[in-house]
């Protein structure tokens, strides 16, 4: 029996005249990392959207927490931390005053969460440098922050690596890696990395044009693809092969 | 609505645009001081008690504060798409209603600050002018003529802040909008039916700059309290932050 913390059932997002997502049906154990694994534009940061409430389905059911998105966002979100795109935040205001905000709006009692968040990512407590002067990079990690700042039990993380550099990287994934194994998060992340996903991901959806094309855990997609004798043994091999494409970084 | 407001009072920290705002009462208290001094028409303005407090509230309302109480209200509310910031408030979840309410309130205790610092300076440039000529009644007069027309004011410009962020445009507009809107007031002025029903002109006569007969009162406060209400209705239909 699967204790399944995301699931998705055929969901179907069509903007104007075009299908983002078709027929999405989509797997996210409890306490594992779920790599979702797409070229840009493949439709990940729509899905995300999706699965947080912040866009509608056009058809399709989407359940958090085994329980529908919508209509029960005050419930859920507490339990969901989340960088959708680029992290925004108010430029005339430092890091910790940005987090303090947040804090104070989530109901946070704890006067250390702020602190604890920012040395996690790694970015000074009451610094006074200002948002607007951050490198992307820092951006990142504050967004990173933020999303954890309440300790929920989900991440949810659209391409959180964005901008950081490679010490960076090494350090957000050994992070996510201790959160799902000493702390039993569930932790979704994307991107279109494909060599970020299979160092981190246990599980791994390969999204392409909107089309989950494949699920399943790393060891699955390896024996898959050697099943299939032509081209290479990789798992960038096979990415190519499913999506007819050139293949990914 | 607490921690809503004092959420919007962090984000103003070290905003330009409210150096902008003080910038502006000080330069119309200023114009109008220098306008004071002419005297191409005779003994200077300046030289009669009241002159100054009288003048600087109706020049600052028909042609500097409207415009800057929208522009701040409008940056307010728009800023959270511009700084892309809604999403993450609303996953924490913020409902987008009180946010915007505490916003609007700001706005309002704004628009009174801003009169109140405009009464401000002129009552110091009158008590530095004719000390012995000013008496209480006088400048508790003034003192809540300007309370009431930073009121008025909100209200009266309360649609151009609700209407710019309801179209999603920049809050560049709103300034542009309530300048044409408060300097048209100049003319309805001129018109005894229409400065009571033209939103600028009207906040005024509550504002007691006119003299005004009861009913005239009455029916500016209705149009005002419409222009709020109609703020609100628009306000209500906001939805920046989800996709449909």
């Amino acid at each position: 029996m699967h204790d399944f913390v995301i699931e998705t059932k055929h969901l179907t997002k069509i903007y104007g005249e075009q299908t983002v997502l078709e027929k999405v049906s989509l797997h996210v154990e409890r306490g594992k990392i779920y790599g979702l694994l797409g070229r840009n534009g493949a439709g990940k940061t729509t899905l995300m959207k999706l699965l947080l409430g912040l866009a509608s389905p056009t058809a399709g059911e989407i359940k958090i927490f085994q329980k529908p998105i919508k209509g029960h966002q005050k419930q859920l979100y507490p339990h969901i931390g989340a960088i959708i795109e680029a992290p925004g935040f108010y430029p005339n205001l430092t890091g910790t005053e940005n987090l303090e905000i947040f804090a104070r709006l989530r109901g946070l009692k704890d006067p250390l969460a702020v602190q604890e968040a920012l040395h996690i990512v790694g970015l000074p407590y009451r610094d006074k440098k200002l948002f607007a002067k951050y490198s992307l990079g820092m951006k990142q990690r504050l967004g990173i922050a933020n999303a954890l700042l309440h300790n929920p039990k989900l991440l949810i993380l659209d391409e959180p690596t964005n901008g950081l550099d490679p010490v960076g990287i090494a350090e957000l994934r050994d992070f996510l890696k201790d959160l799902s194994v000493k702390q039993g998060k569930t932790i979704l992340i994307s991107s279109h990395i494909l060599s970020e996903i299979s160092l981190l991901a246990d599980d791994i959806g390969i999204l392409h044009r909107g089309v989950l094309l494949e699920e399943g855990s790393l060891k699955e997609l390896e024996e898959k693809n050697q099943k299939q004798t032509t081209g290479g043994n990789t798992l960038e091999d096979y990415f190519r092969k499913i999506t007819g494409g050139k293949g990914i970084a | 609505m607490k921690i809503f407001l004092w959420a919007e009072c962090q984000k103003l920290r070290r905003l330009s645009l409210l150096l902008l705002t003080i910038f502006a009462v000080c330069g119309i208290a200023f114009m109008v001081f220098i306008g004071g001094k002419s005297t191409d028409y005779g003994p200077p303005y300046l030289e009669e008690a009241g002159w100054y407090m009288t003048m600087t509230q109706p020049w600052a309302t028909l042609l500097v504060l409207p415009a800057v109480i929208a522009l701040l209200g409008s940056y307010m509310i728009c800023r959270e798409a511009e700084d892309d910031t809604l999403k993450s408030l609303l996953l924490v979840p913020v409902s987008e209603t009180r946010l915007t309410a505490a916003k609007m309130l700001l706005t309002f205790v704004f628009s009174i600050l801003l009169y109140l610092l405009l009464f401000a300076i002129t009552f110091l440039g009158e008590a530095i002018l004719h000390i012995h000529a000013l008496s209480t009644n006088m400048v508790l007069h003034f003192l809540k003529s300007y309370f009431l027309e930073g009121i008025c004011v909100f209200l009266a410009v309360s649609p151009i802040i609700a209407l710019v962020a309801y179209w999603k445009k920049s809050y560049w507009l709103a300034l542009v909008l309530a300048e044409i809107y408060s300097f048209a007031g100049l003319f309805t002025s001129m018109s005894n039916t229409l400065r009571t029903f033209y939103p600028v002109s009207a906040a005024l006569g509550i504002a007691g700059y006119y003299e005004t007969t009861g009913l005239a009162r009455i029916q500016s406060s209705l149009v005002l309290l419409a222009c709020g209400g109609i703020s609100v209705l628009i306000l209500r239909k906001l939805k920046h932050g989800r996709d449909e």
